[in-house]
């Protein structure tokens, strides 16, 4: 008996999007963010007499940072799709136009938690197991989930609005630039910030998600987070819905 | 519409279409009371210009868009309502590219998977695909790498990984060689005598007399004429076409001076230094045209007698709108 239509499309979806040259994107990346920024800025901490260990800030932060590399892994198929005619070719299969929208929100969910875990398992590799718990992991792999399929949902509606591949591209590289060095992945949200920089920080969902994996991580969670994660389900469900509505009113081929 | 048998196949014809009518943005009219039928087993060939309503009946028929008006049933079963189960007994190899981001075989592994076909069966179709179509040398090569025959050629085997009742071929020799053509035409045409009912679209009009047990001409929405390719060439019986072209700088005085001599019966078709004339007694006609020539002084550049096509039957339908296979004189 054949596997469920959304499985079969799941399935398609991850493995056209595990050549060599999309992991090294997806996962090399974040992995050299890791590594060179971990040292480098490591030895400037340690130049300042600060004293912090900043390896064990920032590796909490590019787990959380896989939530938007798994958000472009959603725009990119939808774009693709579009771009090259699968998705006018899925949808004359048999197959709904709900049952493609959900497969490739499992996808990014897949590859966000898949990145993840490879992620956690070079932290763990440079820092030791440390203070992650079990519960600490849960906390982390279901906020960077709830990103995962925040950010698929923005991907989605870019890719769904936009009818120009330079478009997509440009709009797509600003959207990373500005959600991963607007947010604390990689610095605290510090009072020396000015005023604009940290209203920017304070609305970016990257910021909460990275907050709550790295209070996770540091088995140092609060109530805060709490509240963080609720305005992050809150602002998942409108991306979502959003993204739905321009999918399901966007042309299936760009001809 | 002109003559013809709308019908292939009665009430239990894999495709009925009745009236059937679409408006993009409520105003503009792609289809405009489209009827006809196809019978199980026959390949019936959709004939247009651009933007005559071909590609917006395929996607009717494909459920990709829902008709504003008539009525259209697909094996018996209504798109709007059951759109997957047609889904899945349909085969679609539509005009433009669409590929996945990996090899040849890759491509037609993930099809067959998407279709559910089992694991074994899937390698056992994979295989024969690859040879049957003359793709196997080029199986690992990146889908995106090919040239446009070769994509052409892995687009139309990839439909065949999966079981169907219909397949939807739009113009689907698009790049191909003249002998992967041929072949194609062939396979098609075998399958059609397995039972599979086929739909094709094409602007290759000997294809489609090749291909076609029957074939509709439509335009600006309108089916014109729809019938056997037989019955189509048989409205000329007993007629030629003669095809003339002449210098530029007498063509006008030329061609008018021709009009004027045409007997009737005779068709004359100018288009710009060349014309056609259908006619019933081409050594009359030929002796006519070298009067004129003379005449007029044309220098005659080519001149030449032969028998009928569909394309000589698809070009008189749409330029007269279906009423009648008269040619006419463009203003």
């Amino acid at each position: 008996m054949a596997a469920p239509a959304l499985l079969r499309l799941i399935y398609r979806n991850v493995r056209v999007n595990t050549d060599p040259a999309s992991l090294v994107i997806l996962l090399g990346l974040p992995a050299m963010y890791l590594v060179f920024f971990g040292f480098g800025f490591q030895s400037l901490a340690t130049a300042s007499g600060a004293g912090t260990n900043y390896l064990t800030f920032l590796a909490p932060g590019i787990l959380a940072f896989q939530a938007v590399m798994a958000g472009t892994v959603a725009g990119s198929i939808l774009w693709a799709d579009r771009r090259f005619g699968m998705l006018a070719q899925l949808l004359v299969g048999p197959f709904t136009r709900l049952e493609y929208l959900l497969g490739i929100i499992v996808t990014s969910l897949l590859f966000g938690l898949g990145g993840a875990l490879v992620m956690l398992a070079i932290a763990v590799g440079l820092l030791g197991v440390g203070t992650l718990t079990v519960m600490g992991l849960g906390v982390m792999l279901g906020t960077i989930a709830l990103g995962s399929v925040l950010f698929g949902s923005l991907m989605l509606l870019l890719a769904a609005l936009v009818k120009s591949n330079n478009a997509y591209n440009s709009v797509q590289i600003l959207l990373i630039f500005f959600v991963n060095f607007a947010s604390t992945v990689f610095y605290p949200l510090g009072s020396s910030l000015p005023l604009a920089l940290r209203a920017l920080f304070e609305v970016n969902p990257l910021t909460y998600v990275a907050d709550v994996v790295r209070n996770g991580y540091q088995r140092q969670l609060s109530a805060q987070n709490g509240l963080e994660v609720g305005v992050l389900a809150v602002e998942m469900v409108v991306l979502l819905v959003l993204a739905t509505r321009a999918y399901f009113r966007s042309d299936v081929s760009m001809e | 519409m002109l003559s013809g048998s709308a019908g292939g196949g009665g009430r239990d014809a894999p495709i009925r279409c009745e009236q059937l009518v679409h408006t993009y943005d409520g105003r503009q009219r792609a289809l405009d009371g489209v009827s006809f039928q196809v019978g199980r087993g026959e390949v019936f060939g959709l004939l247009g210009r651009n933007g005559a309503g071909k590609s917006t009946l395929i996607k009717a028929m494909t459920t990709l868009i829902t008709p504003t008006g008539g009525s259209l049933r697909i094996l018996g079963l209504d798109p709007a309502q059951d759109g997957r189960r047609i889904r899945e007994r349909i085969g679609v190899v539509q005009q433009g590219e669409s590929f996945d981001f990996t090899s040849v075989e890759g491509n037609l592994e993930i099809y067959g998977i998407l279709w559910g076909v089992p694991h074994e069966e899937r390698a056992r179709r994979r295989e024969a695909l690859l040879e049957r179509f003359g793709i196997a040398d080029i199986r690992r090569r990146r889908s995106f790498d090919l040239s446009g025959g070769q994509k052409r050629r892995v687009q139309v085997a990839r439909e065949f990984m999966h079981d169907m009742d219909i397949l939807f071929l739009d113009e689907p020799t698009v790049g191909l060689d003249v002998l992967m053509r041929r072949a194609l035409l062939d396979s098609v045409r075998e399958e059609a005598r397995r039972g599979l009912t086929v739909v094709f679209t094409t602007h290759n009009l000997e294809e489609a007399d090749y291909l076609c047990d029957r074939v509709a001409v439509i335009d600006l929405g309108k089916i014109l004429v729809c019938d056997s390719v037989a019955e189509l060439k048989r409205l000329y019986a007993g007629k030629k076409t003669v095809e003339v072209s002449s210098d530029r700088d007498h063509a006008g005085r030329f061609f008018d001076a021709l009009a004027e001599r045409t007997g009737v019966g005779d068709r004359l078709t100018v288009r710009g230094a060349a014309a056609t004339l259908l006619t019933d007694d081409p050594k009359v006609a030929l002796a006519t045209i070298l009067e004129v020539a003379g005449r007029t002084g044309a220098a005659l550049e080519w001149l030449n007698v032969r028998g009928n096509t569909l394309e000589d039957v698809f070009l008189r339908t749409v330029s007269n709108g279906g009423n009648g296979l008269g040619g006419s004189r463009p203003p």
